[in-house]
């Protein structure tokens, strides 16, 4: 479904001002493959690359693909613009979510619905059609209704903002979803909530890229498979008992390998 | 009157706004003024070029009544005053549309404005320009307003502007003790246009509390210009005055130029200002399209949501929704 092969990807400076340095590399030469169904987890220290690696596939303003492909169901997904990867079905859990002041939450989700059934040449979504997949969703990950009414993530706590992100992973039913680091901010009880939202959208025709930098998130979303990435690069994949090694003895042992 | 008279760059208070260098080639419409008296040019405009926009002083005593005044181009000029009785709750609407429609290039309206001890005056101003975008204009739109506020009077003003080849929007208060004031604009300046709000407010009696939030757009060789002014005199004692003004420069090439001002003489006051502009973030932008909301989209979604907020309460339904329609309409974003 995802197909990375040999990514490389660097940082760009903002425009006109030159740090002096080189654009720095981050991604090098990163492979990797999600087939549909399949939920696959990337681990790794902090600076390894795995946000970039999010922001990368999302089409991210600032950085630069160099060299390598991503592919997602034979199309390259690496020409598109980012709203068009979204109407096809590409979602990103951010890990620091956007305040969005003056925008309702529900406003907003109505209006990106939209956009992307625009784009996929299908009707919009009726008001009452609307708000009651909207009551689904919110019941499932027990957000209370007022605060859909209130602006996108502003003055929401970190639990808050992680749990509006599955709200609108809910709503807009993305075929591949990218989680960054869902698990930070939230205690136990909000990721085992969390955790079944997300587990609610797995299915056949789906695919997920969870990326996390502890092994507690696995517990709860099961990853078919775990990659451990390292300095921009893949260093070993494994089924999920890689995590747990991972979990028991640290990073350690592979960056020495690597 | 001459070309001479007009205040122009090397004139402080309108640095920004060169109105004798806006009037240029258009000497003849001066011919047979008087001179710019003590009320300054607005007033000299208003007076000379126009009429009385009722008899001598427009008197508001029920509650709940409301005055309109409409302008374009080519209309006279208006001059006047209201007085809301004590007690009263009046709404004064003023609309100065520019269409393009006349050369005939100055719009003035200057009024004086009396609010009674525990009256109340609503006022909201829409200088509309439906103009096409990008398209040059030759209307200068001239308003002033000076309130005297008594003792526990209430002025709240929103002002909409969408600027002409010049347009200045000015009120100063003069504010007797506990008097409510609430100043909010929002101001839209799109290429070829000139949008300024000037306004000064006088704390001269003790417990004023004032209320200030502006926020503007500009476009690429769009101009907004905002001048805002406390005054706290020593008599002004427990000031409760709050003035902000943030604006977005859309594009390269947009320019706003921004003098907030507190002038505190009074030992025991609370007094607040704060004046940005800037740019949009990108990241946010990012985020909304990471949603499947296109760019224009999202920086329409965004600008809409940052100027909506100065929309005030009290302003009815049916002002509100032509406010947000004008908004929309700006933007280029179907309502």
């Amino acid at each position: 479904m995802l197909e990375i092969t040999n990514l490389r990807a660097r940082v760009v400076p903002e425009d006109g001002q030159s740090s002096g340095n080189v654009a720095r590399e981050i991604l090098k030469g990163l492979s990797l493959a999600v087939p549909a169904g399949e939920v696959h987890a990337v681990m790794g220290p902090n600076g390894s690359g795995k946000s970039t690696l999010s922001y990368v596939l999302t089409g991210k303003h600032g950085y630069e693909v160099t060299d390598g492909t991503a592919m997602f169901e034979g199309e390259d997904l690496l020409a598109l613009a980012p709203e068009i990867r979204a109407a096809k079905g590409l979602f990103l859990s951010f890990q620091y979510p956007m305040e969005i002041a003056g925008v309702p939450v529900m406003t907003f989700v109505r209006a990106a619905m939209n956009s992307q059934r625009k784009t996929r040449g299908e009707a919009e979504v009726s008001a009452p059609e609307f708000l009651k997949l909207s009551k689904v969703a919110a019941a499932k990950l027990r957000i209370d209704p007022e605060m859909l009414k209130r602006p996108l993530n502003v003055g929401f706590s970190g639990g808050e903002k992680k749990r509006l992100e599955i709200y609108q992973m809910l709503m807009l039913e993305p075929r591949f979803m990218i989680l960054d680091e869902t698990d930070s901010g939230l205690d136990i009880d909000a990721l085992k909530v969390v955790a079944e939202g997300v587990n609610a959208l797995r299915g056949p025709g789906r695919g997920m890229l969870v990326i996390t930098h502890y092994q507690r998130l696995l517990d709860y979303i099961k990853p078919d498979r775990v990659h451990i990435l390292s300095a921009g690069r893949i260093l070993k994949s494994g089924g999920p008992e890689l995590a747990l090694e991972l979990e028991k003895s640290g990073y350690d042992q592979f960056l020495k390998g690597g | 009157m001459q070309l001479a008279d007009l205040p122009s760059r090397r004139t402080e208070a309108w640095k920004w706004s060169d109105l004798r260098a806006a009037m240029a080639g258009q000497e003849t419409t001066l011919i047979g003024t008087g001179p710019v008296g003590g009320d300054g040019p607005i007033a000299a405009f208003a007076e000379l070029m126009g009429d009385a926009y009722g008899p001598s002083a427009r008197i508001v005593e029920a509650p709940g009544d409301t005055l309109e005044i409409r302008m374009t181009e080519g209309d006279a000029g208006q001059y006047g005053s209201v007085v809301v009785r004590a007690g009263a709750t009046a709404v004064m609407i003023e609309r100065a549309s520019v269409s393009g429609s006349s050369q005939r290039s100055i719009m003035p309206t200057y009024s004086r404005i009396e609010v009674e001890p525990g009256a109340t005056l609503h006022r909201v101003v829409v200088q509309a320009n439906d103009v096409a975008a990008g398209a040059a204009d030759a209307a200068i739109v001239l308003n002033e307003a000076v309130v005297k506020l008594a003792a526990g009077a209430t002025f709240r003003q929103f002002v909409l502007s969408e600027g002409s080849k010049l347009a200045r929007i000015e009120v100063s208060v003069d504010a007797g003790e506990g008097a409510q004031i609430e100043l909010n604009g929002v101001y839209l300046a799109s290429a070829k246009r000139h949008v300024d709000l000037t306004s000064r407010v006088v704390h001269g009696a003790p417990g004023v509390k004032t209320q200030q939030l502006v926020r503007g757009v500009a476009r690429k060789g769009g101009r907004g210009v905002f001048q805002g002014k406390f005054l706290v005199k020593r008599a002004g004692q427990k000031a409760d005055a709050s003035m902000q003004h943030n604006a977005l420069l859309l594009e390269e090439g947009a320019e706003i130029f921004a003098k907030p001002e507190l002038e505190i003489y009074a030992d025991d006051v609370a007094c607040a200002h704060g004046n940005t502009a800037g740019q949009i973030d990108e990241d946010a932008i990012f985020y909304l399209r990471q949603r499947g909301i296109p760019h224009a989209e999202a920086q329409a979604m965004i600008t809409r949501a940052f100027l909506i907020e100065a929309l005030p309460q009290w302003m009815g339904e049916a002002l509100r929704a032509e406010i947000e329609a004008r908004i929309d309409g700006w933007l280029g974003t179907p309502a």
